[in-house]
C-alpha cells in the first residue's frame, strides 16, 4: 500500500442528514459490497442503531478505487451522531485527514453540523462541504450553499449528491482524492497508533480500532498502553473491507484492527497511543482525555432475584463500552441494584433499552442526575452523584451544579420562544450570532440539570421542530439546592427524591405529585402523596381508594375467560413494584422528570 | 364423579341489548331439531351419573311452547336424578304462563329462577324488555301456590344512566315479592352486544360501588353468600354452588360449557354445526396448577371462602404450602379462621385485587 495513495476521512453530518446512507453509497460505488449485499446503513450494525437511526458503535471500513490507473486506499471511519458521543466523534476525526461534512439539501446547516465542523477545524482535517438528498422535492440547494459560504466554504469547493440516487458520488469520490492529503507517518519511527474505538468479542478478546499515525505494527510485536501501561503481545492483524481481511502488519497512515488477547476493556481506552514495548515513542499522540460520564441514574430490576443477572448485563455491555460506570447501591424502595454513569442521556436510554431486550431484564430507572458539588460547613468537599447521598442541610454550607454552554440552533421565527425556554431552565444569555437573514445560533449557559430533563423535547416543541442544539461542559457554578422527596402514604421512597433549585421547588413538587396521582393506579386504600423538603411539605394531592375490581358474574360458561382475565391482571401486576403498602408502576420513577406544568 | 349438569336452551322471543349469552330468535322449525341434536349429544356423552343439579339456563327457556317442552322434558329424563335433586329452570315474565308452570311442576322442576333486572321503563326500553308489574306478582304467588316455592330473581343495575334511587326502587319491589334468592349483576358492557356497540358509558366505579352497598344493605335478611348472590335460610343455589366449588359438571346444548375430569370443554356457538352434531367446540386439558387455581379463584367467591380439609383431600397438599397468604392474612385481606380461608365481606368488590395477590404468592412447582 503506497501512503500517498491512503486517503483516511470520515463523514460528519447533523443526525439524519443521510451520513450512513452516504456510506452505504460509497461502498457500493468502490466495489466494496454488490448492492444485493447492500443491507441498508452496512456500517450500522447494532438492532437499536439502525431502528433509532444513530450510529452508536465506530467502525472503519478500507476501500479500494481505482482512478486514472492509480489504485487508492480509502479508509472511511464511521462517527457517531450524537452529542453523547463528541469524544468517541473527536477521537475517531483525530484518526483520520480529511472530513466529508454532509449537510441535507432541505434542512441546511445546522447545530451539530457546525459543531462537528468545529471540531474538524480542531483536528485539522481538510473538510469537503457536501449538499446531500438534492433529490428531496423540498431541497433549497442555492440557499444551502449560501449557508455553506456563510461559515466558510466557497460555492466552487461544494459538492451535491443524492445518496439515494447515486448522483454526484463519482464527483465526491475526485473531491476525496484530490483534496484530502495523503498521511505523512514515518514507518521507520517509534511506533504510535491511536486508538479511536474498541469492542468486545467472545473468542479473541477486545478488538482495538487503530491508526496508526508513526512507525509501524506487526503480529507478534510487544505493544504498550501509554495511558494506562498495560502490554500486550499482538495476536493477529486485520481490516475491514468490510469483510475481515487479515493482514500482517499495519504502517504509518494505514487504519486496521489490533486483537491481543486483552480480557479487560479497561487497558484500552479511547485516545491512548499504542507504541512499542521495547522502542517507545517518547510521546503520546495529543489529545487524550478521560471520559467522565455527565449523568447518573440507579437501575433496579423489578423481579429483585434478577440482581445478579443486571450485574452480569452491565458488565458485558461495558465490554464494549468503557463510558459507562456502575457500582451497586440500595434503595430502601426499590431493593438491590446500581448506579450507573452515562455520557448523556441517550447513551442512558440506549443502555436501559439494551438492558431490557437483550437480557430481558424488567429495569425500574431512578430519575437521572448530575453531579453536584457540596461543599461542607467543615470545609471539605463532596460529589454528590445521588439525592439519597445528599448530606444533610445544616451541615451544607455551598452548593455547586455543573453548567453548559448551548448552542442553539434556529430559524428566527423561534428566537422568542426558545429565549423564554432557556430563562426557564435557569438560563443565562450569552449573545446571538445571525448566520443569514433567518437563521440565528444562540448561545446561553445553562444547568447542565435543566438539559437532562426534557430541555431537548421542549426545544423541539417550542420550534416546531426546526430548532437544535449542541453544548459542551464548563465547570461548576454556585446554586441554591435542595433536596426534595416524595412520600407515598406518609413513607418517603428514597427511589423518587430529586436535586431542585429551591426557587422551583414547589413548582416541581406539585407537578410531580399530580403526575403520580395519574399514573399509580388506586390501591385498595387512599394513598396521599406529598412532596417534601426536609420535613415542609411543599405539595400533596391523594389518590382515592379503589372501588371496584371483582368478577361480577362467574358461572359455568364464564369459568375460563375468567381465569384469563385474572391472569391478564397478574401480568400487569408484575410491571409493578410494591413498595411498602403500594404498588407503583415503572414508570411512575421516571415521571419525576416530567414539568410540563403549562 | 360428576354430580351436576347444565342444559342450554338458545332461543329467545326477543334480544335484549346487553345480552352476550349464547342466543337465536325462537323458531320453531329450529326449536324442533335442536331438541332432537341436545339429545344426541345428551346420549353421546352422559355416563349415567345420578345428578343432584340439574339447571336448565338460556336463551330463554321459558320461550319455548308447551308442546316443545314437553319433548323437551323427556329427552332430559334420561339423566338420572338423586332423591333431593335441585332442579332449577331459568324463566321470562314475557314468556311464562300458568299452563308452563304446571307442566314444569309435572316434571319434577324445583326452582324457577326469574329474569326481571328492572322495573323502570326507561331501562327497560334500552334493554329491549318488557315488563308488567302485576302479572309479575300473579306469576311468583301461583309459583307459591303450586308448591314451588324456590324462587330467584335476577335484578341488574349500574345500567348506563341509572341512579342509586332507581335501584332502591326496585330492591323494593323484589323485597316485596318475598322470594327465597335474589342475585344481582352489575351490567358490563360486553363487546359484540348492541348496548356497547350504542357506546353508551359505564357509569363511574363509585356509583357503582354504591349501589352494591345500597343491594347489600337492603337485602340484609338474606344470606350474602357470594358475590353476587343472596339466600333465604339454605335456599342457596345447590347448582351454582357447584362452580364456586370447582365441582365437575355437564354442559349440554349450544355453547354450554363443561368441566369432565381434566377437561373444560366449550360447546360450539354455532347452530348449523351443533345440528350436524358437531358438539364440542374446544377442549382445554386442566394442569394441576390450573386445577389449584380455579379451586381458589372460585372459591373465593364464596362466603365460606377455600376449605382447607377440601384443598387437601383435593390435591394432597396444604394450602399454606402452595400459597404464602400470611400477608394478606395480616393485611385483614383475607381471613383464616382454622378450617377456611375466605375475603371478607367488606373487600369482595375488590376481590379480584385479593385474589391476584394470593395467585402471586404461589410456590407450587
Amino acid at each position: 500500500m503506497k501512503q500517498e495513495n491512503i486517503r483516511n476521512f470520515c463523514i460528519i453530518a447533523h443526525i439524519d442528514h443521510g451520513k450512513s446512507t452516504l456510506a452505504d453509497r460509497i461502498l457500493e460505488k468502490t466495489g466494496a459490497i454488490t448492492e444485493r449485499e447492500l443491507k441498508s446503513q452496512m456500517l450500522d450494525s447494532m438492532d437499536i442503531e439502525r431502528e433509532r437511526g444513530i450510529t452508536i458503535k465506530l467502525n472503519a471500513v478500507q476501500l479500494t478505487y481505482k482512478h486514472q490507473d492509480q489504485e487508492y486506499y480509502f479508509h472511511l471511519i464511521d462517527t457517531p451522531g450524537h452529542v453523547d458521543f463528541s469524544y468517541e466523534v473527536s477521537r475517531s476525526l483525530a484518526a483520520c485527514e480529511g472530513a466529508l461534512l454532509v449537510v441535507d439539501a432541505a434542512q441546511g446547516v445546522e447545530a451539530q453540523t457546525l459543531a462537528n465542523l468545529y471540531l474538524a477545524i480542531d483536528n485539522n482535517l481538510t473538510v469537503i462541504p457536501v449538499v446531500n438528498k438534492i433529490d428531496l422535492p423540498n431541497a433549497d440547494i442555492d440557499k444551502v450553499i449560501t449557508e455553506l459560504e456563510n461559515i466558510g466554504f466557497s460555492r466552487d469547493e461544494i459538492v451535491l449528491t443524492s445518496a439515494k440516487t447515486g448522483v454526484g458520488i463519482d464527483e465526491l469520490l475526485e473531491a476525496i482524492i484530490h483534496k484530502i492529503p495523503a498521511p505523512t507517518g514515518n514507518s521507520s519511527s517509534p511506533l504510535k497508533a491511536l486508538i479511536f474505538d474498541s469492542l468486545f468479542d467472545a473468542y479473541r478478546g477486545v478488538i482495538i480500532s487503530i491508526r496508526v499515525v508513526e512507525g509501524e505494527v506487526k503480529v507478534g510485536d510487544m505493544i504498550r498502553m501509554m495511558e494506562t501501561g498495560a502490554v500486550y503481545d499482538v495476536v493477529g492483524l486485520s481490516i475491514n473491507t468490510p469483510k475481515e481481511k487479515k493482514v500482517k502488519t499495519l504502517k504509518a497512515g494505514e487504519v486496521g484492527y489490533l486483537y491481543a488477547s486483552i480480557k479487560s476493556i479497561s487497558d484500552v481506552l479511547v485516545g491512548d497511543t499504542i507504541t512499542l514495548d521495547n522502542n517507545p515513542a517518547n510521546m503520546p499522540l495529543p489529545g487524550y482525555k478521560p471520559m467522565k460520564p455527565m449523568v447518573y441514574c440507579g437501575l433496579y430490576p423489578i423481579e429483585s432475584s434478577k440482581f445478579e443477572d443486571l450485574r452480569e448485563a452491565l458488565e458485558k455491555l461495558k465490554l464494549n463500552d468503557a463510558s459507562l460506570t456502575f457500582e451497586p447501591e440500595t434503595s430502601k424502595a426499590l431493593g438491590f441494584g446500581f448506579r450507573c454513569g452515562f455520557l448523556g442521556l441517550l447513551h442512558m436510554e440506549i443502555i436501559e433499552e439494551r438492558i431490557e431486550r437483550e437480557f430481558g431484564i424488567d429495569l425500574i430507572a431512578t430519575s437521572p442526575s448530575v453531579v453536584y458539588e457540596v461543599l461542607l460547613t467543615d470545609g471539605s468537599k463532596t460529589m454528590v452523584d445521588s439525592p439519597t447521598k445528599m448530606p444533610k442541610r445544616e451541615v451544607i454550607s455551598k452548593t455547586l451544579e455543573p453548567y453548559v454552554k448551548t448552542s442553539i440552533f434556529t430559524p428566527s421565527d423561534y428566537i422568542g420562544p426558545i429565549m423564554e425556554l432557556c430563562q426557564d431552565k435557569r438560563g443565562t444569555f450569552i449573545n446571538m450570532e445571525y448566520l443569514d437573514q433567518t437563521r440565528v445560533t444562540i448561545h446561553y449557559e445553562l444547568p447542565l440539570s435543566e438539559i437532562v430533563y426534557d430541555f431537548f423535547d421542549k426545544l423541539k416543541s417550542y420550534s416546531k421542530g426546526y430548532a437544535s442544539f449542541d453544548y459542551e461542559l464548563i465547570g461548576y457554578k454556585e446554586s441554591n439546592l435542595v433536596k426534595m422527596d416524595i412520600l407515598l402514604n406518609g413513607e418517603i421512597v428514597d427511589a423518587l427524591s430529586v436535586i431542585v433549585h429551591k426557587d422551583f421547588a414547589y413548582n416541581r413538587g406539585k407537578v410531580v405529585v399530580e403526575k403520580l396521582k395519574e399514573i399509580i393506579p388506586r390501591q385498595m386504600f387512599e394513598v396521599p402523596i406529598q412532596a417534601a423538603i426536609g420535613t415542609h411539605v411543599i405539595a400533596r394531592t391523594d389518590i382515592k381508594a379503589l372501588r371496584k375490581n371483582v368478577l361480577a358474574k362467574c358461572y359455568g360458561g364464564d369459568v375460563t375467560r375468567k381465569k384469563k382475565l385474572l391472569e391478564k391482571q397478574k401480568e400487569g401486576k408484575k410491571r409493578m413494584k410494591q413498595i411498602g403498602s403500594v404498588e407503583v408502576p415503572q414508570e411512575a420513577f421516571l415521571s419525576i422528570l416530567s414539568t410540563s406544568e403549562k | 364423579m360428576v354430580k351436576h349438569g347444565y342444559i342450554h336452551i338458545p332461543f329467545c322471543k326477543n334480544i335484549c341489548s346487553y345480552c352476550d349469552f349464547c342466543k337465536l330468535f325462537y323458531d320453531t322449525g329450529y326449536v324442533c331439531r335442536y331438541l332432537e341434536a341436545l339429545k344426541g349429544e345428551i346420549e353421546t356423552f352422559y355416563q349415567g351419573e345420578p345428578l343432584t343439579t340439574i339447571y336448565v339456563g338460556g336463551g330463554t327457556p321459558s320461550s319455548l311452547s308447551l308442546a316443545e317442552l314437553e319433548q323437551f322434558f323427556s329427552i332430559i329424563s334420561v339423566l338420572q336424578r338423586d332423591d333431593d335433586c335441585e332442579f332449577s329452570i331459568e324463566a321470562n315474565f314475557d314468556s311464562i304462563t300458568v299452563e308452563k308452570l304446571e307442566l314444569f311442576k309435572k316434571y319434577g322442576v324445583n326452582r324457577i329462577s326469574f329474569g326481571l333486572e328492572t322495573t323502570h321503563s326507561w331501562i327497560l326500553k334500552k334493554m329491549n324488555r318488557t315488563l308488567d308489574i302485576e302479572y309479575v306478582n300473579y306469576i311468583i304467588s301461583y309459583c307459591k301456590k303450586i308448591g314451588i316455592t324456590n324462587i330467584n330473581v335476577d335484578l341488574m343495575y349500574a345500567f348506563p344512566g341509572e341512579t342509586l334511587e332507581e335501584v332502591e326502587e326496585d330492591i323494593d319491589f323484589i323485597l316485596s315479592l318475598d322470594v327465597s334468592h335474589v342475585s344481582t349483576y352489575s351490567l358490563i358492557l360486553e363487546e359484540h352486544t348492541k348496548l356497547y356497540l350504542d357506546k353508551e358509558n359505564s357509569i363511574s366505579e363509585e356509583l357503582d360501588a354504591q349501589m352494591y352497598e345500597l343491594i347489600c344493605s337492603k337485602l340484609s335478611n338474606y344470606y350474602h353468600y357470594e358475590i353476587s348472590n343472596f339466600a333465604k335460610d339454605d335456599f342457596y343455589s345447590q347448582h351454582n354452588l357447584c362452580y364456586w366449588r370447582n365441582d365437575q359438571y355437564y354442559g349440554f346444548g349450544l355453547g354450554a360449557s363443561g368441566y369432565l375430569k381434566n377437561i373444560r370443554y366449550n360447546n360450539t356457538r354455532s347452530i348449523t354445526h351443533y345440528l350436524q352434531r358437531s358438539y364440542h367446540y374446544d377442549e382445554e386439558t386442566i394442569s394441576d396448577c390450573d386445577k389449584i387455581e380455579y379451586q381458589v379463584i372460585l372459591n373465593l367467591r364464596t362466603k365460606w371462602g377455600i376449605s382447607k380439609e377440601e384443598f387437601f383431600i383435593r390435591f394432597d397438599r396444604q394450602l399454606a404450602d402452595v400459597y404464602n397468604y400470611s400477608k394478606l392474612v395480616y393485611d385483614g385481606y383475607l381471613i383464616d379462621n382454622g378450617n377456611f380461608v375466605f375475603i371478607p365481606e367488606k373487600y369482595w368488590y375488590l376481590s379480584n385485587e385479593i385474589i391476584v395477590r394470593l395467585l402471586e404468592e404461589c410456590s407450587y412447582e
